[in-house]
């Protein structure tokens, strides 16, 4: 299945909270975020947190609520809600608060249906990219944390036992199986037990 | 605006590669302007349309539009036939505060608040088009198409309703709208190679009447293969000989000899009007709709005023030929009827299949959500 399809599929029912002032534009883009089938919560004044039921978030920017806006997303979290932006003008100050409020995407003003659709799926786009970019970079990490562990206990053994890396490894592995913990695990085991009694932290 | 009448815009092309739909669209909107001017204009004011041909050609559509609404200072334009003229027009109704009436099939995936479309969008034909022919000839499917934005929408949502009823599209193959002869031969090989169960076509204007011919002239036969099209109505229909046409299908909303009493006397008129010959399309019907849909807004707000127009519009009913027919409120589209033909040997469409009620226009047609909200709940017992 094409990527957009699941991403067009993904809008119906999807839980926006819009977070702009109840006037002509934020009419505009409440109803036409329900002509394109998102559920929208509009919420105003800025509140304290965010709604952790919705799924994107849209807000308008102005300069006079950086405070309020910067803390409602800093700092960014990779479990947060993909967000757009709502802009009137582009000036430094304006475009530092949406690139500090991890923005994904932005919405001109005047608001208008055209153009609504593909914003919100590119930003649904990003953040599900970011969202598989995060959980891989977590398992990569740990990946590498455990071969070092890994790799400092072989050398454990291979000084204090005089083994040779093969045996070594071998010994890590099969201990590691008979008392059921990963290998990391263990690893982390010898080199406690190694810096314990040489008494050399 | 000259005192005593109400001055609108009509673009419909009377040149160019889909003259023959334009035109009858056309004919729809002088017809049901006459017809309110005969019965005392609106608020005692005639309309008077003013009208250019674009030759279907997009920049001139842009050009016609400008100058109708700068200089002719039209506010309510009529018009726009292939997605590619409506989108150029828009922006320019947009901006000139204007408002556009829109009456052919298209794509879906559009609103402006500035445009009420009349046509059906893909889900008010596609979703039963597609059902009709997997369950009477299978669900191995060929899509040609012209070469712009609706036959590639148009043929994606096919592709997912197929896919979704795990049949299969052979190919996939598009020709320019300016097509020649031999941008058909490509599309007779494929077939021959592929001989899939059914043809979606939406070739438009005279590449759809080549697209019939070559198919005709190659020995292949609708019994074995029938072509579906949206796009061989009426208009094109009336340009070819009717064995080319016999026994294929097409999907509209109305077709010319539906049997309902407001329907009889729509064609009548038009026929009256324009000659025993001249077509009358689907989309023709949704122009005279259209007009006298804006006639009773236009009495309701005695001002031609688009904002105010639009405000009556919403939610407006209408007596039409296809049936009765509601402007969606929210998305500015028409809840329309959908019906499936079939052309006799006369030439004529013989309706095959036809919705229990009017269908809702869903202009952000996603497939998965199809079956629970818009396929119509019953079927008609036409039968084939």
């Amino acid at each position: 299945m094409p990527v957009s399809r699941e991403l067009l599929q993904s809008l119906k029912g999807l839980r926006i909270q819009v977070l702009h002032p109840p006037d002509a534009e934020g009419k505009v883009l409440i109803e036409h975020l329900n002509r394109i089938g998102c559920t929208c919560e509009a919420t105003w004044p800025l509140p304290e947190e965010i709604n952790p039921a919705a799924s994107v978030v849209i807000i308008a920017i102005e300069p006079s609520h950086r405070e309020q806006i910067l803390k409602l997303f800093r700092p960014v979290e990779p479990l947060d809600p993909a967000l757009l932006a709502v802009i009137s003008f582009e000036d430094p100050s304006t475009v530092q608060i949406v690139l500090e409020c991890g923005a994904l995407g932005v919405i001109e003003r005047p608001i208008r249906p055209f153009g609504l659709l593909t914003n919100l799926m590119i930003t649904r786009s990003i953040w599900l990219e970011r969202q598989n970019a995060s959980k891989r970079i977590r398992k990569l990490e740990r990946r590498v944390r455990s071969s070092k562990q890994i790799l400092r206990a072989k050398e454990i053994l291979m000084q204090t036992r005089e083994m040779t890396e093969d045996a070594a490894y071998e010994c890590i592995r099969q201990q590691a199986m008979a008392k059921r913990i990963s290998m990391d695990e263990l690893a982390d085991a010898i080199i406690a037990a190694h810096t314990l009694l040489t008494n050399n932290p | 605006m000259a005192e005593g009448e109400w001055k609108i815009g009509v673009l419909f092309s009377k040149t160019g590669v889909t003259a023959g739909a334009e035109t009858s669209e056309l004919n729809a909107a002088i017809l049901a302007i006459e017809e309110i001017n005969a019965a005392g204009g609106v608020l005692g004011r005639n309309l008077n349309a003013i009208h250019y041909d674009p030759g279907c050609s997009p920049p001139k559509y842009q050009e016609y539009a400008i100058r109708l609404l700068k200089e002719d200072r039209v506010r309510i334009v009529f018009g726009c036939y292939m997605s590619s003229e409506r989108k150029v027009v828009l922006p320019q109704i947009e901006a000139f505060r204007g408002l556009l009436f829109y009456p052919t099939f298209y794509e879906g995936f559009e609103y402006s608040s500035r445009c009420f479309y009349g046509g059906a969008a893909a889900n008010q034909n596609a979703v039963a088009l597609a059902k009709y022919l997997i369950e009477k000839f299978g669900s191995r499917f060929l899509l040609v198409g012209s070469n712009y934005v609706f036959p590639r929408e148009y043929n994606r949502v096919i592709s997912e309703l197929v896919e979704l009823s795990k049949g299969e599209v052979v190919d996939e193959i598009y020709v320019p709208v300016e097509s020649t002869a031999e941008d058909f031969e490509k599309i007779i090989k494929s077939i021959k190679v592929h001989a899939p169960d059914v043809i979606v076509s939406t070739v438009v204007g005279t590449g759809s009447q080549q697209l019939f011919e070559s198919f005709h002239a190659a020995g292949l036969n609708p019994r074995d293969t029938p072509i579906a099209s949206l796009t061989m109505t009426e208009a094109e229909v009336s340009n070819v000989r009717p064995e080319i046409v016999a026994g294929h299908l097409t999907s509209a909303s109305f077709f010319e000899n539906l049997d309902l009493p407001e329907a009889r006397r729509f064609v009548a008129a038009f026929k009256q009007r324009f000659g025993a010959s001249a077509p009358i399309t689907s989309s023709a019907e949704a122009v005279y709709c259209q007009v006298h849909l804006f006639a009773k807004a236009l009495a309701l707000a005695g001002d031609d005023d688009p904002e105010l127009i639009a405000k009556h519009l919403r939610g407006m009913e209408f007596d039409a030929p296809q049936g009765r027919i509601r402007i969606d409120p929210d998305n500015h589209h028409t809840e329309l009827w959908s019906r499936i033909a079939r052309i006799n040997e006369a030439g004529q469409f013989d309706i095959v299949w036809q919705s229990e009620n009017r269908i809702r226009p869903d202009v952000y047609f996603v497939t998965s959500s199809c079956e629970s909200r818009h396929t119509p709940e019953a079927q008609s017992n036409y039968g084939m």
